[in-house]
């Protein structure tokens, strides 16, 4: 009798014409939650700049949303370029010197194969963990290049 | 016996009289929409920080009789957090805990901020040995009472002489 019933909880839908109906609530209410979470977090415009992999950028209150201009990246071991390592910060973190030749020579490449210069504004995008004595001695190379209006890539807060 | 049974089979909705609701057309919305916003959704809000290289930390050269006026400066060091304005030293609060105390720091700061001629203009000087977070966490409160050019700079070790 008990083998009976546990089949006929099983084959409900057979005496209906032979199909099979899931229950579909469950799945419904977990669809319907992250449509809501998606819709939140829904962009028209994307983000215009992309954040590099191997960065954990610092978070901060500011809401001025970048543009696409030269980027930078210090990386808790290297100087990056437009994805080309240009130094490791070893060799220059305790330079007398301020300036980074690597980073000053790849200016003055890149000013020899014309490429736009764009209004002397910079990008910087630099790890949190990285000490200011790394990240001074960039913008003292960049300003040495001609770059002196600087910004700061961080993370939205909230 | 057969009642009992028919009772198993009976689902809750037949029991009732409502009619089984079709969701397939609500699926189908589901499984074309949920890829399209999982495509177009932005995780991470990405936004910038602006400021200058102070050309010459700590003063401001908007005076129009010639003579340079003064800039707020916040020494920013590893055990305390100094506001000076020029060679004054107006406030040190310590750092409490392995952390800065940034709510004390930003009501000292907006009081002095009354106190001084030059009100949109701030220089942060830096310890070499600071870490980029701390440095983006003072900036953000130097915003947050009002200072809308924020200027970057090194800072020497010895805190009462500014920059």
């Amino acid at each position: 009798m008990k083998s009976k019933r546990i089949s006929l909880i099983h084959s409900s839908g057979d005496e209906n014409g032979g199909t099979f109906k899931p229950q579909l609530t469950s799945l419904i209410d977990v669809m319907t939650i992250l449509l809501v979470f998606l819709i939140k977090s829904f962009s028209v415009e994307g983000n215009l700049v992309t954040q590099s992999d191997n960065l954990a950028l610092p978070v901060s209150g500011s809401k001025v949303k970048p543009d696409p201009v030269l980027s930078l990246e210090i990386s808790r071991n290297s100087l990056i370029a437009e994805g080309t390592i240009l130094a490791h910060n070893s060799s220059f973190v305790n330079s007398d010197s301020m300036v980074i030749p690597e980073l000053l020579n790849w200016f003055s490449d890149r000013n020899k194969n014309e490429v736009e210069k764009s209004d002397n504004k910079i990008m910087i995008q630099s790890d949190r963990e990285i000490e200011f004595n790394i990240v001074k001695r960039v913008m003292y190379t960049c300003s040495r290049a001609g770059y002196s209006d600087f910004s700061i890539l961080v993370i939205e807060e909230g | 016996m057969k009642a009992i049974s028919d009772a198993i089979i009976r689902s809750p909705s037949d029991a009732a009289d409502i009619p089984d609701l079709d969701v397939t057309p609500i699926m189908n919305m589901f499984i074309i929409l949920i890829p399209f916003l999982v495509s177009m959704a932005v995780f991470t809000h990405l936004s910038i920080l602006e400021f200058t290289l102070p050309s010459n930390a700590g003063i401001g050269l908007d005076d129009s009789a010639g003579k340079p006026e003064l800039k707020l400066t916040i020494v920013v060091a590893d055990d305390h957090l100094a506001i000076t304005h020029g060679e004054n030293m107006l406030d040190s609060i310590p750092v409490t805990n392995h952390n800065y105390d940034l709510i004390t720091f930003r009501n000292r700061l907006s009081y002095f901020r009354q106190n001084v001629s030059i009100r949109n203009e701030a220089v942060v000087a830096v310890r070499d040995n600071i870490k980029f977070k701390h440095v983006v966490h003072i900036m953000d409160e130097c915003r947050s009472v009002g200072f809308v050019n924020i200027g970057l700079s090194n800072a020497t070790s010895n805190a009462e002489s500014g920059v």
